[in-house]
């Protein structure tokens, strides 16, 4: 699993973000278009693409897109 | 007073939450009832809480044809039948495809007209029976993640309001009834989109709080009962006064 891939499926899932700013380190919350949409979003992502089932807590207890990544990670 | 005294009713989706406190309801108010579930051990504990005898239970899955079959050939006529059966899922409508949208359909919509359609065929709903659909706040609503989910839940509430035309002549009622957020294993199923926190601040847009099981299953006893005589096409929004916002 790569860092990189997973942050470009990230990006995916916005449709007003700038791709610029969306690296290992962002606070994903603090993106203007982060709302429980984009959580959803998130969810279906990583069930799609990596077949792991991210839950609520799993996002609330995350800070940065790294520590998504690195949940993802221990799931898959 | 509400009695369901001599009533046989069916109950689907009864091995948990809403279905099984519905069943556990009627068997108290008198009825004679038939509960069907995919899990038989759960359907088993549902039918252990019963009162009275005489009550059957099917571990069946509604989606699949033959499975209704056989519960139409060894059913007796009912006087009452509640279309519980549900599931839920949180899908933005950018992820949908094929397979998403019929598993929610098939199991929310499609397996529930089936049933009713065959009881009705083979004559197996007593005159002055009632139907009641159990629909979802979700159908009025427009609430992110639940395009599949209400989109199901207001073709169930449709198709009941049809059927209520179009089986008045035979003196057989049909109603749906919208909950709000009701505390059930399914609900809980929430927690996996949203976390604990969130799901608790979603608890104050409800005037009265959540609801519980009982406090559906008592409209739909009365539903049930000879009382509701005169209500037919209805869809009745129970949910603690979360739409007065």
């Amino acid at each position: 699993m790569e860092i990189n891939i997973f942050l470009q499926n990230f990006a995916d899932i916005l449709d007003d973000t700038d791709a610029i700013l969306i690296k290992q380190e962002t606070v994903f919350r603090d993106l203007e278009e982060w709302d429980s949409l984009t959580a959803l979003s998130l969810i279906a992502m990583a069930d799609e693409e990596y077949s792991v089932k991210l839950t609520g807590d799993d996002i609330k207890s995350s800070t940065s897109l790294n520590d998504i990544f690195e949940i993802i990670k221990n799931k898959a | 007073m509400i009695t369901l005294k001599d009533k046989n009713i069916l109950v689907t989706g009864a091995s948990s939450g809403i279905g099984r406190q519905i069943a556990i309801m009627a068997s108290e108010l008198g009825a004679t009832v038939t509960i069907v579930g995919r899990n038989m051990e759960r359907l088993g504990e549902t039918i252990s809480l019963l009162t009275g005898t005489g009550h059957k239970m099917y571990s069946i899955d509604l989606s699949v044809s033959s499975d209704i079959d056989q519960l139409i050939t060894e059913s007796l006529p009912y006087d009452g039948v509640v279309f519980n059966a549900g599931i839920v899922e949180y899908l933005p409508v950018k992820f949908l495809n094929d397979n998403k949208i019929s598993s929610v359909f098939v199991t929310n919509f499609d397996s529930n007209v089936i049933l009713s359609q065959k009881l009705i065929k083979k004559k197996l709903l007593n005159k002055k029976g009632s139907l009641v659909f159990v629909s979802s706040i979700s159908s009025k609503l427009g609430v992110p993640g639940t395009a599949m989910y209400a989109a199901s839940k207001a073709a169930l509430s449709s198709f009941s309001k049809v059927l209520a035309s179009e089986l008045a002549s035979q003196g057989i009622r049909s109603n749906s009834v919208c909950p709000g957020i009701i505390r059930t294993a399914m609900t809980e199923q929430a927690s996996d989109v949203v976390s604990q926190e969130e799901l608790k601040k979603a608890e104050s847009e409800y005037p009265l709080g959540y609801g519980e099981p009982s406090d559906v299953g008592g409209l739909i006893m009365y539903l049930l009962s000879d009382m509701s005589k005169w209500m037919t096409g209805s869809d009745l929004i129970i949910d603690g006064g979360f739409t007065l916002k």
